[in-house]
């Protein structure tokens, strides 16, 4: 691996000159990046504090920064890091760096190091192929070999004729690159080709700076926007967000897993061979932190045994019922008072009865939330879908908008809050006019677009963004007086108040790229998974990755005889992701785009070394297991696996 | 960091000869990529029946990666006459040497970016030009902040505090000398003579 470090420390000689004169410094410096990550701190800074001290220099303190250019991160890592009686500030890093401190510091800002001059090394991963950005790519005409930086003399119309048995002139260790051009195409049959090409001639006006500088700026912009960091990955949503809601044929066995949430597994009600309707309480929650279970279906109970849980990894306590294809209805499901006449805890009881958990993923039981211990000022509503692929909330919100809108008045009344806003992201024009239209006449109901970014949908993202508040570390969204609701479990509140109708059914989308047929379809919990992917024609070609979920955060399916959840927002299938992982490059970009301002490299690093306390001290416990690190990490480190382990082995730790 | 932008249509369209297999990389697509207009030109080419099998991954300069991936698309390969890579140079060349046997070709111009080395896309600028200045002008690069990457001072061409060769850029040499009276610094505007070394990255760093 082709090591590019940036810097190198100044001579001996240079860094006492310019001591001579400066006194009481603070030195930072700056851990290398763009090259094997094997070292935590870089020796540079202990070195320049020996020159230091050799030369009777004071120095009031030192810092070791990572990705000293990135400018948030940085100026949130200075404060009150400098401390009093400082005179200087030494800086060991690229001018990138140096001009960060330069801003920042406040005070005089001297470089102790200076920047490797390297030519052409861009890219992302450590080649030795190296490009320098001309922006008349040659490599056409010339076999994939770049004259530019391979030739000594960046020639583009052949060898100057100076080489030697292939050897270049200026540097005898180089193999003349026209030489190595000419071979290549002779290979190809494509000699003819290239010596009728026209001459080349390469254009050397200056760079506009403006064009750069503004695209960086929009760059910029884009990734900030709201809160720190995130990604934009293909979204690919036209596969099937104009496909309107189907309703799933009537299965005819379900299996219904009693841990479809956060908290307590419930505890049966009904045994074998019982008989059993629509919506009847088949198990029944096991605490505060716990969720009643429905049947979705009436007919026979043929198991109570454990059966795959399709995002847990391994077997889990499922009812298994017979449908009798009548759908009969349960006599418990009964429309309850209208909302004017119903008090805040009889909707919780409502609420809680009906088995309603967050249906965006978690699972967390709604009623729990409407408790608050802390004044709410407002409910948001999460109407960001920000996964790839996904188009479940999207159908939801345009479908059935008036449940949605009564779903947030009962919240709203619930908790006491003063105002509801529904946040929904700008690739969603169509639901976000409708739910503006339909919320017209409510004054405390605000329709928020949000710039589309994932991921947007975690709870805490969306509080930044909608109301610029930072949920403390550890904390919940009502730690700042918020409450954060998912669209379709809106929805289940108002089917529960409306019609008495637990939660027994839910969107799903069904899509991807080599799904057949995709679609959004209303399905029972406890559908098989098999069943709605054959029902969609199945998938196109071998070697397809089945997926509960998005893309970004799902649960891949190795067995597809699973059950729908009630938190299984989509099942998808795609293109199997065939990587290989090699080792950290320290590029910084995992820090760059992690929401939760972590530096996930690190967890890479500790996780193989088993260093937990480590992982605890970079607080991995805040991260939110978007995979944004995993997505963008270039050397394909399976960061969120490392993340869980260290997860697991800090809660072991206590 | 790298911006990567479409060659003509009409370039591509001409580099089109026979079958094609489709290596897209957004390695650097949170940067830049052209997704949609890659996309859009791959369609047509498809319904044109030209096109083999497309992959889209990322960081196709990351060698182990690459070929394994690449292994699973042999035959749509073998198919092939050429290979059209849409990324940087980095991308290109790294294919090209993988298949030497075949030609391939850049469907992308690398927007030349000089100074902006960072791992994203950042407001400093640092053209690696190897002995650090910085310390002379109060962290404001005059490599990159000046026009003229003068050393020695301003050249004298700015009108009110424009650089008269951008005139919507700041005269660089004018921020560092408030810079320098901010810091209490400007005996360093005093220095002697600045002479910039031009040699090459080999010459420079010894460390290479």
């Amino acid at each position: 691996m082709e090591n590019y470090t940036k810097y190198k420390l100044k001579s001996t000689e240079e860094l006492v000159s310019l001591l001579a004169d400066k006194d009481n410094l603070f030195v930072v410096a700056c851990n290398k990046c763009f090259k094997e990550f094997k070292l935590v701190d870089e020796p540079d800074c202990d070195e320049f504090q020996k020159i230091a001290a050799e030369n009777g220099k004071t120095i009031t303190g030192s810092a070791r920064i990572d990705f000293l250019c990135n400018k948030t991160q940085t100026e949130k890592k200075l404060q009150d890091l400098i401390p009093e009686g400082t005179e200087n500030v030494i800086v060991i890093s690229c001018g990138l760096g140096i001009q960060t401190m330069a801003d920042l510091a406040g005070k005089p800002v001297y470089a102790a190091s200076n920047s490797l001059n390297y030519r052409g090394h861009h890219g992302m991963a450590l080649t030795r192929k190296s490009c320098d950005a001309c922006a008349q790519c040659y490599l056409n005409i010339t076999g994939g070999i770049c004259p530019i930086v391979d030739c000594s003399k960046s020639l583009v119309n052949g060898q100057c004729g100076g080489a030697k048995n292939g050897k270049c002139e200026v540097d005898g260790n180089k193999d003349c690159a026209w030489e190595k051009i000419y071979r290549r195409l002779e290979k190809q049959g494509r000699l003819e080709e290239f010596l009728n090409q026209p001459v080349q001639i390469r254009d050397y006006s200056k760079v506009n700076f403006k064009v750069v500088n503004d695209y960086v700026k929009a760059i910029r912009e884009e990734r900030f926007a709201g809160y720190y960091g995130g990604v934009h990955p293909s979204e690919r949503k036209e596969f099937s967000e104009h496909i309107a809601l189907e309703r799933f044929p009537e299965p005819q066995t379900v299996v219904i897993p009693v841990s479809q949430h956060v908290g307590a597994p419930a505890n049966p009600v009904v045994q074998v061979g019982d008989t059993v309707k629509v919506g009847q309480k088949i198990a029944e929650s096991a605490g505060f932190i716990s969720s009643n279970i429905h049947s979705s279906v009436s007919g026979t109970v043929i198991a109570v045994e454990p059966r795959l849980h399709p995002t847990r990894g391994g077997d889990c306590l499922s009812i298994v019922i017979q449908s009798d294809g009548k759908n009969t209805l349960h006599e418990s499901v009964q429309p309850h008072k209208d909302l004017d006449s119903l008090t805040p805890d009889e909707i919780i009881e409502i609420v809680r009865e009906a088995g309603i958990v967050g249906m965006g993923g978690a699972g967390f039981p709604t009623s729990v939330k409407l408790k608050p211990n802390k004044p709410i000022d407002a409910i948001l509503l999460n109407g960001c879908e920000c996964e790839p692929l996904l188009t479940a909330d999207h159908r939801v919100l345009l479908e059935f908008a008036d449940d949605i809108i009564f779903g947030l008045k009962a919240m709203l009344k619930t908790v006491g809050a003063e105002k509801g806003i529904i946040v929904i992201e700008d690739n969603k024009p169509d639901a976000i006019e409708l739910m503006k239209a339909k919320t017209a006449d409510c004054d405390n109901i605000e329709v928020v677009t949000a710039k589309t970014k994932y991921p947007q949908g975690a709870e805490k993202m969306l509080i930044k963004r909608v109301m610029g508040r930072q949920v403390p570390r550890g904390g919940l969204p009502a730690d700042v007086g918020a409450v954060v609701s998912n669209i379709s479990t809106v929805k289940a509140i108002s089917d529960a108040i409306r019609k008495g109708m637990p939660l027994i059914e839910r969107v799903v989308t069904v899509t991807g790229e080599r799904m057949k047929k995709p679609g959004n379809y209303i399905v029972k919990i406890g559908t098989n998974v098999k069943d709605l992917i054959d029902y969609c024609g199945g998938v196109t070609g071998d070697d397809v990755t089945i997926k509960m979920g998005g893309p970004m955060m799902g649960f891949a399916l190795s067995d597809v005889n699973v059950p729908i959840l009630k938190g299984s927002n989509g099942i998808i299938a795609i293109d199997t992701d065939h990587t290989e992982p090699v080792a950290c490059i320290k590029c910084g970009r995992c820090v760059d785009v992690c929401p939760m301002e972590l530096s996930p490299l690190y967890f890479a690093k500790y996780a193989d070394e088993e260093n937990w306390q480590g992982m605890k001290d970079r607080n991995v416990m805040d991260c939110v297991e978007c995979r944004s690190c995993e997505y963008i990490c270039s050397s394909k480190i399976p960061l969120v696996a490392k993340i869980k382990a260290g997860k697991n082995a800090v809660r072991g730790m206590k | 960091m790298l911006i990567t932008q479409l060659k003509s249509k009409e370039t591509i369209a001409s580099l089109v000869n026979g079958k094609v297999f489709i290596i897209n990389c957004q390695g650097c697509k949170e940067v830049s990529f052209p997704e949609k207009e890659a996309a859009e030109f791959q369609k047509k080419l498809s319904a044109e029946g030209k096109v083999t099998g497309i992959i889209t991954t990322d960081y196709i300069c990351n060698p182990e990666n690459m070929k394994l991936r690449l292994s699973y698309h042999q035959a749509e390969i073998d198919a092939a006459d050429m290979i059209l890579v849409f990324s940087c140079g980095v991308g290109v060349q790294t294919i090209a040497e993988y298949f030497e046997d075949k030609k391939v070709c850049a469907a992308c111009d690398t927007y030349p970016l000089p100074g902006f080395q960072g791992v994203t896309p950042l407001e400093y600028k640092c053209d690696q030009c190897g002995e650090c200045y910085l310390n002379l002008t109060g962290g404001i690069c005059p490599i990159t902040a000046c026009s003229k990457s003068l050393v020695n001072g301003q050249c004298g061409g700015s009108k009110n505090g424009k650089c008269e060769v951008d005139s919507e850029m700041e005269c660089g040499w004018e921020r560092i000398y408030r810079r320098l009276a901010q810091l209490g610094r400007l005996d360093l505007i005093k220095c002697p003579t600045q002479i910039r070394n031009y040699a090459t990255d080999a010459e420079v760093s010894e460390t290479k």
